[in-house]
């Protein structure tokens, strides 16, 4: 049940036929988490909270530089060597008050992720290295908690829905470990990319629209073209193959 | 008629910025050694060695993964190569 006050607050939203006042009422019931306050996680963060989800976890165990600031939109000069999450924290909590904002300071690990992800219902993938993206995509392939990714790099980005036990995960494609480079990048790329993850899981928690599953969208800034492409469910895949599947 | 391979954008500085090439064969590796003979820098950007693509590089053929056996993947006169690049960014 939805307030005035909240009637109010999301009145654009609640117009759009595909969400009305059931589809709030689901962003209301929803809990996020958000792995990653950078690039990524700024314009996902802000975008979910101003939509009135009602819980976000946001997880990062790093502090605030100078060079963060060309991207890392949810934090200022003034955040510099504080943690990320506690910067993006405090202006999420600014935006909107009424969502619970769950600021964790931690390292992604092995040890920890199956803790950090519990009781959500989606996981978005707002990290800098592939090496935690795959241990946060085995853990929502197992726990079968659908997972939003999205990289970038330059003017280039990608994006792409998970469904575990029914759709291509992001290791479905896996050669082999892949060096990791400090990466390039311009704060427009993470703006877009962010967005597209953020309408994503707008889309899945209100039922509505068509996921990107199955297919991976890559965005190409110094063309301005956007371009999809099809993936397969890969049975060997060692996430979510047959042999590891949980039924 | 030829099978286009597309070329990713920090690719283009071995293809003399063209974006995209015609090459001729009946599997992605052929169309791939006709592109390296035509453009021999494409070889370090998508190989680390004979016959093994780089882990970085996922092809696709009319924009559907060719993933896991891509080299051996058929393709005909029309077809579309996309070179693309995971990202790790964020």
């Amino acid at each position: 049940m939805l307030t005035s006050k909240e009637l109010e607050r999301y009145d654009r939203q609640i117009m759009i036929g595909e969400i009305g006042q059931e589809g709030q009422g689901k962003l209301k019931r929803s809990r996020v988490v958000i792995a990653g306050a950078g690039g990524l996680g700024s314009p996902i963060a802000l975008y979910l909270t101003a939509a009135g989800v009602g819980r976000i976890r946001l997880i990062d165990h790093d502090q605030v530089t100078l060079s963060n600031l060309n991207r890392q939109i949810l934090h200022w000069e003034e955040d510099i060597g504080r943690k990320k999450v506690d910067s993006a924290g405090s202006k999420l909590r600014n935006l909107n008050s009424a969502v619970e904002i769950e600021a964790i300071s931690e390292t992604l690990t092995e040890g920890n992720v199956f803790r950090l992800v519990e009781d959500c219902d989606v996981i978005v993938d707002a990290l800098d290295n592939l090496p935690t993206r795959y241990l946060l995509n085995r853990c929502a392939v197992e726990k079968r908690i659908p997972f939003f990714h999205g990289a970038v790099n330059g003017f280039e980005g990608r994006v792409m829905t998970i469904l575990p036990g029914e759709t291509a995960c992001l290791r479905c494609m896996y050669r082999g470990p892949v060096p990791q480079e400090k990466f390039p990048v311009i704060g427009v790329t993470p703006g877009v990319i962010g967005s597209i993850q953020a309408a994503e899981v707008i889309k899945y928690v209100t039922g509505i629209g068509r996921l990107l599953t199955n297919r991976v969208l890559i965005y190409d800034g110094l063309t301005v073209a956007f371009s999809e492409f099809t993936v397969h469910k890969n049975s060997d895949c060692d996430h979510c193959g047959f042999p590891l599947r949980k039924e | 008629m030829a099978v286009r391979v597309h070329i990713h954008a920090t690719h283009r500085q071995f293809t003399n910025g063209m974006e995209v090439v015609a090459t001729a064969g009946n599997t992605v590796s052929e169309c791939l050694n006709h592109l390296i003979k035509q453009f021999p820098g494409m070889e370090k950007a998508i190989f680390s060695k004979k016959d093994k693509l780089l882990n970085i590089v996922e092809v696709y053929v009319n924009h559907a993964s060719a993933y896991p056996n891509e080299l051996a993947h058929p393709v005909k006169d029309g077809d579309e190569i996309h070179l693309v690049l995971m990202l790790a960014g964020g």
